[in-house]
């Protein structure tokens, strides 16, 4: 139980809309353009509500026998597919919820699932293997096994798919079938960011560290210090801070100018207990942490990686998920209890400060 | 989270065909109220009969800095990071391994890694041994004899294969090699479910409440027996035992409150240390002296004790007065004068494998800045050979007890309950490969206050 006592949403957060799914809030994400939220729970529970109100569309449950392991919604927004513990993935229509293709990939489970940024192509991994299927659900390309269970996935460029394992990241053309880069690093993996050009790779370990590499210069670096592995990474759109987390504190580092490498990264403090989602906006340098305590902070970065809270709001329960709308004016945080909270971000403008008299 | 919201997790480890899957699907099958979440590793020898299986690849992750007590198993992190949000599911986790698995990263999982420390709380490791194959498996295999080292409870398995000589033997064995363990013997796996199930085994408590005397340290001897004896002349009477000699000493004005017959046990430690006399039966036998009762031949052998005025006389034998059903009987009257109090001691004996358990008791505060650092350098040092350690400390100021558990390198200490009225003292347990105990305890002395 959150040790926070409940408030109401402050700073640029502003009452929303509220609403309950069946079991814990695993996965949640925006579908056709901001007009819709769908929300999946732990149980197989999908959950499909209008992106102003809140109002239910359409919901449907147990999709995935053992439990959902992840969703991913397309970027057009017009399909998304879920995966679980079945070691099967559906690809569904957003307006009903329909199934349009089940893939079965065998008995592991189906952790991870993304949709390359042109929307082609589905990356999917299961167990030691990573498969690639089209939109309409047609195989186009299988991994070789791994050394270990892939721990995390991210498409590098349309064509090119990273993934991260126990020891290292590997970068497959999965068009032309072969194996662009290996980066290798002792350490379990358990988190992967691509920068949006792509080249810088910044993995969180096991042994509480975040280990990056630039690909085009082939240097890498490690950063320690952390006092619990950093599972969260998020990038902000222009590529220059990356925000990471396996604690209650929220570490930024800036690549503008020589950094990171021998500069003090920002530090934000705003959560009791460890942060559960990160996620940077759309656009800007606005980044969103929810926290097993239930709050939601959003805070306004400066360059070097510090910066400041501009709105908070609780959301009940240990933060499952995080998802700005695509027009970053609305922030939705799922939670543990299945409660969804949708707040309005923006100027208080009546609160504008009117100076001394 | 308090320890009492954490989920309980059981770690089932054994060899190839100890048993470990027939256990398994007795604890399913059985009514014990608990709803159990299984993570099985693939390879498993038979299929689980029935309840929430998950299967998991055995993925051990070693850290970039190579130190083996980082090392975790990144399977049970994944697993147990999805069962943690469905709570309602399950109230109790049974994690089996491979035969062939190091219990240490299985352990060491719950000790590392923060969500899941914060969600889980292991509650004993269960190994499952073959009597008829472990000696042979003991010797060939550092798997086996770790997996005895961490286990909180053995199940020596398979018992009718075996003659109850060679259980014995094996018993002794296993139990040199790890103080603190609980041996259950079975047939095809029958153990009671409480035995293995919810054990709070890390509580040193529940060891010490089942086997008081594992924290004392070994003497040369088993027993004891203090004797009111008048003036006059004795035998002492011995039938055929276990042995054709048996070591003894005979101390004047022997105490019988604890405190006495623990310095009785010390004088005699000391005299035991002498070479022993040889004595042939009708000869008498000396006081304050060590000596060897000659037994062999057959039928009852007598020595003489002669008692010149009223006095206790305590008798430290090498073996049980059972085993020989050794009597006093006053020679006058031939009638046996029974003993007044009898104490019977952890007998000390050889030990042949490299992994042992040390224990350390004292009484006292120890001074928590020491400590750490002692404890600090002794697992940096020996981290690597000590598997487990467990026991409770008094703080000095602190009005709780603390209590430590760890595996390899890794290690918590909790305060506990409020000591009262009881007196203050420190007992410790490390099992572990070549673990040198004087050096250990000299070690502890110096964080004494």
């Amino acid at each position: 139980m959150p040790d926070i006592e409940p408030f109401s949403p402050r700073g640029m957060f502003h009452e929303g809309w509220t609403a309950e799914v069946n079991d814990y809030a695993i996965a949640c994400g925006w579908a056709l353009k901001g007009k819709q939220f769908i929300v999946g729970d732990v149980a197989g529970g999908i959950f499909a509500f209008e992106g102003d109100t809140g109002k239910i569309i359409w919901e449907k449950e147990n999709t995935h026998s053992g439990g959902l392991l992840a969703m991913a919604i397309h970027p057009e927004g017009e399909i998304f597919a879920t995966s679980g513990q079945d070691g099967n993935v559906q690809i569904c229509n957003c307006h009903e919820g329909k199934v349009i293709k089940t893939l079965d990939l065998g008995k592991g489970w189906v952790e991870h699932l993304k949709w390359s940024n042109d929307g082609l192509f589905l990356a999917i991994a299961s167990s030691k293997k990573v498969y690639v299927f089209n939109e309409i659900g047609e195989e186009k390309w299988i991994s070789e096994v791994h050394p270990s269970t892939v721990s995390a996935i991210t498409w590098s460029n349309k064509n090119e798919l990273a993934t991260a394992c126990y020891g290292r990241v590997t970068f497959f053309d999965i068009v032309n079938n072969k194996t662009n880069q290996k980066l290798e690093w002792q350490g379990s993996l358990v988190s992967m960011e691509l920068s949006p050009d792509g080249d810088i790779v910044a993995c969180g370990s096991q042994d509480n560290s975040v280990h990056f590499w630039r690909r085009s210069t082939g240097m890498d670096a490690e950063m320690t210090g952390y006092p619990g592995k950093p599972s969260h990474l998020s990038f902000d759109d222009s590529g220059k801070l990356l925000a990471t987390s396996g604690s209650e504190r929220i570490t930024v580092w800036s690549f503008i100018g020589n950094g990171p490498e021998g500069t003090m990264p920002g530090e934000l403090c705003h959560h009791t207990e460890p942060i559960s989602s990160l996620a940077f906006s759309n656009k800007g340098m606005l980044v969103a942490s929810g926290s097993r305590d239930g709050s939601v902070v959003a805070s306004f970065l400066k360059k070097d990686g510090n910066g400041d809270p501009v709105g908070a709001a609780f959301a009940g329960d240990l933060v499952g998920a995080i998802s700005w709308r695509p027009d970053d004016c609305a922030l939705a945080a799922v939670n543990a209890k299945g409660v969804v909270n949708v707040w309005k971000f923006k100027v208080r403008t009546n609160l504008f400060s009117k100076g001394f008299k | 989270m308090s320890i009492k919201d954490k989920v309980p997790v059981t770690i089932l480890t054994g060899f190839l065909g100890s048993g470990k899957t027939t256990l398994l699907n007795r604890i399913l099958s059985e009514e014990h109220g608990k709803r159990i979440a299984v993570i099985e590793n693939e390879y498993g020898e038979v299929g689980i009969d029935q309840g929430l299986v998950i299967n998991a690849d055995e993925e051990v992750f070693e850290m970039s800095n190579g130190c083996i007590c980082c090392t975790v198993r990144g399977d049970l992190i994944r697993v147990l990071g999805n069962l943690m949000k469905r709570r309602d599911k399950f109230d109790y986790v049974l994690v089996e391994t491979t035969g062939l698995a190091d219990p240490g990263p299985v352990a060491q999982t719950f000790f590392m890694d923060e969500e899941i420390s914060s969600e889980f709380t292991l509650d004993g490791i269960v190994t499952l041994v073959d009597a008829a194959h472990i000696d042979q498996q003991l010797g060939r295999s550092d798997e086996s004899s770790e997996q005895v080292a961490f286990a909180d409870v053995l199940v020596l398995n398979k018992t009718d294969l075996v003659s109850d000589d060679a259980l014995d033997t094996l018993e002794s064995r296993l139990r040199d090699m790890n103080r603190m363990t609980r041996i259950i013997r079975a047939e095809n796996a029958k153990v009671p479910i409480e035995t293995v199930l919810n054990l709070s085994a890390f509580d040193l408590d529940q060891i010490l409440k089942r086997r008081p005397t594992f924290l004392e340290p070994e003497y040369p001897f088993e027993w004891t027996g203090v004797y009111n004896l008048d003036a006059g002349k004795y035998e002492l009477m011995l039938e055929e035992g276990p042995d054709p000699e048996m070591s003894l000493v005979a101390l004047f004005n022997q105490g019988e409150s604890e405190e006495e017959l623990k310095d009785g046990a010390e004088s005699s430690v000391r005299l035991y240390a002498e070479k022993a006399n040889t004595l042939e039966p009708g000869n008498t036998i000396p006081y304050g002296d060590h000596i060897n009762l000659k037994l062999d031949g057959k039928g009852n052998k007598s020595f003489i004790l002669n008692i010149e005025k009223p006095t206790k006389i305590g008798l430290f034998t090498q073996h049980t007065a059972e085993e020989f059903n050794m009597k006093v009987i006053k020679s006058d009257e031939n009638k046996e004068v029974p003993f007044n109090t009898e104490r019977f001691w952890q007998a000390e004996h050889e030990h042949d494998d490299e992994v042992g358990s040390i224990a350390i008791e004292r009484f006292g505060d120890v001074d928590p800045e020491k400590l750490n650092t002692w404890m600090g350098r002794l697992l940096s040092e020996k981290g690597v050979d000590i598997f487990r350690t467990k026991g409770f400390i008094s703080y000095s100021g602190n009005p709780r007890r603390i209590v430590f558990q760890g595996v390899h390198m890794l290690f918590t200490a909790q305060p506990d309950k409020e000591w009262g009225n009881e007196p203050r003292r420190n007992q410790l347990v490390f099992i572990g490969r070549n673990l040198n105990e004087k050096e250990m305890q000299e070690g502890f002395d110096k964080c004494l206050i």
